[in-house]
């Protein structure tokens, strides 16, 4: 079994990772991660559960567990006394890992960026989760304070490769 | 069980609520506040927003040869106070949201302006834009000093007035 594992990491290659893709495009199941969140992120979240936008017709349903999750809903600027839960939680994560950080507190740290108290947002520890073996496939940014429904579920599609992204890196001289 | 059958005619006469969000048009009102855009023929580069901005997501640096003004939508909480503040009228909210990428690099925009050396030390201080609005507004100021950062233009107006005592 743990033989199994070791080289079930290790042979994770790309082309795994777009096979698994594929797979999982008809439905995912997405674990709820708070890492000290102001709750409108979280609360944006449940309104895309609601009946009103319905995700269950996508087959996006919430789940309890990391360990069942396809994608990590990550809201928050991940505090310090959040990181150890959140290594946790990424750790029972099954391959491939995918998150979704939503609203600015998990992009860019929102106004605590600078804080002693917060990590300053995802992309601030990707690389601490590399060097601790966890390995996140994919990340998709989905900024907004908070996220727009809509907003949440383009990201979905992003994430999945249903539609191309929009935004791009523009440099523009006067 | 009888509880619940009560919910069925109430359910019958609202009907279906939901939305048909990525074939329909989202919902998207007048005062709606999404993503800014700066007018690069506009802007000057005075700063003003960098400074008003909370999460500091508009911020000012001098790179090399160039001024740049950066704008991180990551960090943007889309209060729309830097499009009240701007003397220029140079920044513009848009309705745009649907900003979700799959790296950070990709929620960059950058506007480079021109830079202004200091005649004296040779320093960058301000962009050539802003100086020469500055310098239609004030016609008696002498054109000697413009060109000179402030520290220098401290140590040349102190050192003129000593000189004639």
């Amino acid at each position: 079994m743990e033989v199994q594992r070791q080289t079930n990491l290790e042979t994770f290659s790309s082309k795994d990772l777009e096979k698994a893709l594929q797979r999982i495009k008809k439905s995912i199941w997405v674990f709820h991660l708070n890492t000290g969140s102001c709750n409108g992120c979280d609360i944006e979240i449940l309104d895309v559960l609601t009946p009103w936008f319905d995700v269950e017709r996508f087959g996006i349903k919430l789940v309890a567990s990391p360990r069942h999750a396809d994608v990590v809903l990550l809201t928050g600027p991940i505090t310090i006394k959040t990181l150890p839960r959140l290594v946790k939680a990424l750790r029972a994560v099954p391959r491939p890992r995918l998150v979704l950080a939503i609203g600015s507190c998990a992009v860019g740290g929102n106004i605590w960026f600078n804080s002693y108290a917060t990590l300053g947002g995802f992309p601030n520890i990707i690389d601490k989760l590399d060097e601790l073996g966890i390995i996140i496939d994919k990340v998709v940014y989905v900024p907004g304070c908070p996220a727009r429904p809509e907003a949440i579920i383009y990201g979905v599609a992003v994430m999945l490769n249903l539609i191309k992204q929009k935004s791009h890196y523009k440099k523009v001289k006067t | 069980m009888v509880k619940f059958v009560k919910v069925i005619p109430i359910a019958t006469k609202v009907g279906t609520v939901t939305i048909k969000y990525p074939y329909a048009k989202p919902l998207v009102t007048d005062s709606f506040r999404g993503a800014i855009e700066v007018n690069p023929s506009k802007c000057t580069g005075c700063g003003a927003c960098t400074r008003i901005c909370p999460p500091k997501a508009l911020s000012m640096s001098i790179e090399g040869e160039t001024a740049i003004l950066r704008y991180f939508i990551g960090r943007c909480i889309f209060c729309g106070m830097c499009a009240d503040v701007c003397p220029e009228k140079a920044i513009k909210i848009t309705k745009e949201f649907e900003l979700a990428s799959e790296q950070v690099f990709d929620l960059y925009v950058d506007v480079e302006h021109e830079v202004v050396t200091c005649k004296r030390c040779g320093s960058k201080f301000v962009t050539s834009r802003l100086l020469n609005k500055v310098e239609q507004k004030l016609e008696e100021f002498p054109k000697e000093l413009l060109y000179l950062c402030p520290r220098c233009r401290r140590i040349e107006m102190l050192s003129k007035q000593t000189y004639l005592r």
